[in-house]
């Protein structure tokens, strides 16, 4: 929070409005400028991963290669889709985890924090503010490369003539695409809100905005390594990574939406635990 | 700060605390849902079951079939569902023989659409469709050759083929045969994709010298289809191969599922209808039906569990791979290769009076491809192969 907002609270006995709270919230973490240059960062995934597409697509045969990446040449509409997926495997978790070690274990560490646990707000409208903050980091990130990799997918890859080919064969019309761009677009954010609570959670133990970094990507490094032992794959329901393939499902025709549906419920999970345990913290914390 | 170990002691408790509720708030979000009681049925006898299994209209429906697979067969390239592991397909079933089966995987999809007067499949990796002229009364489960919607193929596919005798008769006959193999039982009830199912199964008898344990199939107890396929081996209290329905839903299907139309950008093959089901080239296609079809006709050693195929190596085309084929007990394993992977770097050498070669063993079936061109498989000890090759 600015030093101003809270030169401003303190002079006043009132209640700060929630509203103008999350607004100086918004406003501090989207003039980070590492904040923007991540944003404009992911808008570059769709970019060229397009641009890579149309150079290895360049004898024209429609078919890039394989995978979901390989199924785009021709295909535009499947960019979007392909780039939020892939960029959820580590991208979009860092731009969260990023957030988060800002928002708690970074003020912490400049010493902002005890400046807000002093101010007369509530630790969980506290908690709240700086949920709000990261949540924005997510949808911003998740919406630039949906927005971008529509445009990009339309301008510079093309083809199926403004229609989406589905995995199934079958083609659906730009609406309806788009639709599905936006409910893989709304699932990211899901799967990030969870990220999101867990990162926060470490944050407020911690004044080092590096451990916070450390363990979200160490644990979706773990988990990744963890889904490939054979031995172990009764943990894979468990783990918040297994369900990451789910993206997919909205280019298959007609909409299976029971992967990304139980993805999205075991990425509840997580949020509220993490919720519970970031809460608590907060809330017993000493200024 | 005095108290600095105890709160650290709590805030411990706390993230072990925390830990378990995220375990079982998973476990239960993830949770099968069956897995509940056995229900309650009406007693039937295995006569009568087949024999409702044999007229069953189960009418249109869809469904998600999951192939649970731990026979251990070496992973064969094109055919990712030949190797251990769980894959799954959507089934839509219509009526005339219209049906739609997806198998999707990560980062794609096979497709297979029958409308009736053709069948189309499209591969989302390749980006082609072929297509082929359908034959008279085809499922979508019968085109492919043995995939994982075995199940619903059974359903789908059964009524047309057995229509002409009395199915009463037809299902009295089949299981004197069985009986003369095996004790044929329903085995209580269960509950598979949410529905209650009669559990029938086939015991091999003690003389049998075979490795499977039993083979279970519990039927619909309202439709009569075929819910689910567990093959059980010996000395594995796991089955070796599931495969059936995790959800099922019977009613009218959309029919734009069964219209396919090629997408733009995409290559068409046709391909004329004879070669439809001898292209898969599968060692192991139905039971009793294709086993004679190749031109180096299979001989057929033994009867029952313990019965050996041996063949002879197509001069051409390698068959897909050497199944435990044990003959009517509808076992017929894992999903079959496409193509003709190379079967001289599989299994380990063996030798004997019959000759040299190569043993391939799994959980449920043996098979040894001699060097002189013979393949003998069997849901049978290496010895009972040996003994058909020394013939």
């Amino acid at each position: 929070m600015t030093a101003a907002t809270i030169d401003t609270t303190a002079g006043d006995p009132r209640p700060v409005p929630t509203l103008r709270l999350f607004a100086a919230e918004l406003r501090w973490v989207l003039r980070r400028p590492r904040t923007l240059i991540m944003f404009g960062l992911f808008a570059l995934v769709p970019i060229l991963i397009a641009i890579g597409v149309v150079v290895a697509d360049g004898d024209g045969d429609g078919n890039g290669g394989r995978g979901l990446i390989g199924s785009i040449g021709g295909n535009g509409l499947v960019l979007p889709i392909a780039a939020m997926t892939i960029s959820l495997t580590l991208l979009l978790p860092l731009a969260v985890a990023v957030a988060s070690a800002d928002a708690i274990a970074g003020e912490a560490s400049h010493g902002t924090l005890r400046g807000l646990l002093l101010s007369p707000v509530g630790r969980l409208r506290l908690v709240g503010m700086k949920a709000f903050g990261v949540l924005v980091v997510a949808v911003v990130a998740t919406l630039v490369i949906a927005v971008v990799g529509v445009l990009a997918g339309l301008v510079v890859v093309g083809g199926a003539d403004g229609q989406l080919i589905t995995l199934s064969g079958t083609t659906v019309g730009l609406g309806e695409a788009v639709g599905r761009v936006g409910l893989v677009a709304l699932w990211t954010v899901g799967q990030l809100a969870a990220v999101g609570a867990v990162a926060l959670a470490v944050s407020s133990f911690t004044e080092h905005p590096l451990v916070v970094l450390a363990s979200v990507l160490g644990g979706l490094i773990t988990f990744g390594v963890l889904s490939t032992i054979p031995a172990l794959d009764w943990l894979a329901p468990y783990l918040l990574t297994t369900g990451w393939s789910a993206g997919a499902d909205a280019l298959r025709d007609p909409l299976p939406l029971d992967g990304l549906g139980s993805s999205s419920l075991v990425a509840l999970v997580y949020l509220v635990v993490g919720a519970a345990v970031l809460i608590t913290r907060m809330s017993r914390r000493d200024a | 700060m005095g108290n600095r170990s105890s709160v650290r002691r709590r805030w411990a408790a706390g993230g072990i605390g925390a830990a378990l509720v995220a375990t079982v708030g998973i476990g239960l979000v993830v949770a099968p849902a069956g897995a509940s009681a056995a229900p309650e049925l009406p007693p039937v006898s295995p006569e009568d079951l087949v024999s409702s299994v044999l007229t069953a209209e189960p009418g249109p429906f869809n469904g998600t079939v999951s192939l649970d697979n731990q026979l251990g067969l070496p992973a064969l390239p094109g055919a990712p569902q030949a190797a251990n592991g769980t894959s799954t397909a959507r089934i839509w079933s219509g009526d005339d023989g219209k049906g739609r089966v997806s198998l999707p995987t990560d980062q794609g999809e096979k497709t297979f659409v029958s409308d009736g007067a053709t069948r189309w499949s499209y591969d989302s990796e390749t980006r082609t469709v072929t297509k082929v002229p359908a034959k008279q009364g085809g499922g979508p489960g019968e085109k492919q050759g043995g995939r994982p919607d075995r199940a619903p193929e059974a359903g789908t596919t059964g009524p047309p083929e057995v229509a002409a005798p009395d199915p009463a008769a037809a299902a009295a006959t089949a299981i004197g045969e069985l009986r003369n193999t095996s004790t044929v039982s329903v085995d209580g009830t269960a509950e598979v994709a949410g529905r209650p199912a009669y559990q029938l199964v086939l015991d091999p008898k003690p003389t049998e010298r075979t490795l499977l344990r039993e083979v279970r199939i519990a039927v619909d107890a309202e439709k009569r289809i075929p819910l689910q396929l567990s093959v059980l081996a010996n000395g594995s209290p796991e089955p070796a191969l599931q495969v059936g329905f995790t959800d099922v839903t019977f009613g009218p299907q959309d029919a734009s599922l069964f219209a396919f139309t090629p997408p733009p950008g995409s290559t068409v093959r046709d391909e004329p209808a004879t070669t439809d089901r001898a292209k898969p080239g599968p060692a192991g296609p139905k039971p009793g039906q294709d086993a004679g079809r190749d031109a180096a006709r299979p001989t057929i050693v033994g009867d029952g569990w313990d019965t050996v195929v041996v063949a002879r190596t197509p001069a051409q085309a390698k068959p897909g791979e050497p199944k435990p084929d044990s003959a009517e007990q509808g076992d017929q394993g894992a999903p079959e290769g496409a193509g003709a992977p190379d079967l001289s770097a599989l299994g380990t050498p063996v030798s004997g009076p019959w000759g040299a070669g190569r043993q391939i063993s799994t959980a449920v079936g043996t098979a040894i491809i001699a060097d002189d061109g013979r393949i003998a498989a069997g849901a049978v000890p290496a010895q009972v192969l040996t003994e058909a090759l020394a013939r």
